[in-house]
C-alpha cells in the first residue's frame, strides 16, 4: 500500500505540473524605441514573467545578450546589431517562447 | 389607374413588410481575429450596417463614435474611417460603408466598438442605433476580452471570443446601462459574406434566415455556431429616449451587437 501511494503522489503532481504548462504557456513580445529594444514576458492571462531569462540572438544565431526580466516581466537594452534578431525567454520549469524581431524594425527604431 | 396604384402601393407595402425576415445587424468585421507573430500586424476593418445571411447592405453614414480599447485605454478611431461603397448581388445601388486600416503595435485584447449615427427605418417607424463591437487578440495576450466597454447596450462575451471552433457555444450576457438584461432576446445571423465560405447558404425558410435565442434572467445567452465564419449577435431593446422624425417623437432601437470569427477543425 506504502508503495502505491509512493507511486501515486508523484503521478498527481506530474498531472498538475503538466496542467500549468499547458495553461501557462509563455510569451515574449519585443519592440524598439529610440536606439532601445524593449522586451515584455507575459503569460496568456497578464500575468508577467518576474526573473525570466531572455536570450537574444542575431540571425546567424550566434547569442548577442542576455538578461533577466524584472517584476513586470520587462527587459531592456540597447541595440546589438542591425539584424534580424531572435528573442527567446526561458521561464521556470522549461516554459520557453521566441519572438522575432525584423531587420527592418531595428533599423526603424535606431 | 387608381386601382392599379392602390395595387401598387399595396405591393409596396407587402414587400416592406416582408423585408423584416433580414434583421438588420451593426458590423465591425476586421481582416483578421487572432495576430500570431507570423501575421501581418496591420488589421483591415470594415464597418457596415448590413443584413448579414441576405448579403444587403444598407447606407450608413459616419458613425458618432468608432475606437478600441486595449489594456484599458480607450483609443478614437473616428477620424481614420474612410467611406467606401458596397451592394448585395440582388441589389441595384450601392451603399457608403466605412473601413479603415489599425496597426497593431502591442500584444493584448483589443475591442472594437462603434456607435452609429441613429438610422431611420421608415418601414418600422423608428430609429435603430447598433452599439457594436468585436475582439481581435494580439501576440498571446489574452487580456480584456470579458470586460464593458461602457456603451448604452451591449454584449459582454462570457466565453473567449477568439480562438472558436466551428460548432463551439459561444455565451454572452447583454447590458443595458451596465445591467444585465433578463431575457432579452437575441437575433443570430452568418454572414454569408465570410471570407472563406466556401458556398453562400440558402435559408430554406425565413426563420433561418434570422435564428432567434432568448436570454435567462441574467441576459445570459448561448448559440453553437454551425458553420465556419463570422457570427453576428444582437440583443434589441427600446431606448428610454425618443428622437425626432418629421417633428414626430419616434422610438429608438438600441441595439447590443457582437462578432464572433469560427474555424473548422481539420
Amino acid at each position: 500500500m506504502k508503495i502505491l501511494n509512493y507511486l501515486f503522489i508523484p503521478f498527481l503532481v506530474s498531472l498538475l505540473l503538466s496542467g500549468i504548462a499547458l495553461a501557462h504557456k509563455v510569451n515574449v513580445f519585443a519592440y524598439v524605441e529610440a536606439g532601445k529594444v524593449y522586451t515584455e514576458s507575459y503569460f496568456p492571462d497578464g500575468g508577467r514573467v518576474e526573473g525570466g531569462k531572455v536570450l537574444v540572438y542575431d540571425s546567424q544565431n550566434n547569442l548577442l545578450l542576455e538578461g533577466v526580466t524584472d517584476k513586470n516581466g520587462e527587459f531592456s537594452f540597447d541595440i546589438p546589431k542591425v539584424d534580424d534578431l531572435n528573442i527567446v525567454i526561458e521561464a521556470t520549469m522549461g516554459h520557453k517562447n521566441s519572438f522575432k524581431l525584423k531587420k527592418s524594425e531595428v533599423e526603424a527604431g535606431k | 389607374m387608381r386601382t392599379i396604384i392602390s395595387m401598387l402601393s399595396f405591393i409596396v407595402v407587402m414587400a416592406l413588410a416582408v423585408n423584416p425576415a433580414s434583421a438588420h445587424f451593426g458590423a465591425i468585421i476586421p481582416s483578421n481575429d487572432i495576430v500570431t507573430q507570423d501575421d501581418d500586424r496591420t488589421l483591415g476593418l470594415e464597418v457596415k450596417f448590413i443584413h448579414p445571411m441576405e448579403r444587403h447592405y444598407m447606407e450608413m453614414v459616419k458613425p458618432k463614435a468608432f475606437g478600441v480599447i486595449v489594456g484599458g485605454n480607450k483609443t478614437d478611431l473616428l477620424e481614420t474611417l474612410k467611406p467606401a461603397k458596397g451592394k448585395g448581388p440582388d441589389q441595384d445601388q450601392d451603399f457608403t460603408f466605412w473601413s479603415t486600416d489599425f496597426k497593431i503595435r502591442k500584444p493584448g485584447d483589443y475591442s472594437f466598438y462603434v456607435e452609429p449615427t441613429p438610422y431611420w427605418e421608415p418601414a418600422e417607424d423608428c430609429f435603430i442605433v447598433h452599439y457594436t463591437k468585436v475582439c481581435v487578440n494580439a501576440l498571446g495576450l489574452e487580456e480584456g476580452w470579458d470586460k464593458p466597454v461602457g456603451l448604452e447596450t451591449e454584449i459582454v462575451p462570457l466565453t473567449r471570443p477568439y480562438g472558436l471552433w466551428t460548432g463551439n457555444l459561444f455565451t454572452g450576457q447583454v447590458l443595458l446601462k451596465g445591467k444585465p438584461v433578463p431575457f432579452a432576446e437575441v437575433e443570430v445571423e452568418y454572414l454569408n459574406d465570410s471570407p472563406g465560405n466556401p458556398s453562400i447558404v440558402a435559408a430554406p425558410a425565413d426563420p433561418f434566415v434570422t435564428q432567434l435565442v432568448k436570454a435567462d434572467a441574467d441576459g445570459v445567452f448561448s448559440y453553437a455556431m454551425p458553420r465556419a465564419g463570422w457570427w453576428g449577435f444582437a440583443a434589441l431593446s427600446e431606448a428610454d429616449w425618443k428622437l425626432k422624425q418629421d417633428g414626430q417623437e419616434k422610438a429608438v432601437e438600441i441595439g447590443a451587437v457582437y462578432w464572433v470569427h469560427t474555424r473548422d477543425m481539420k
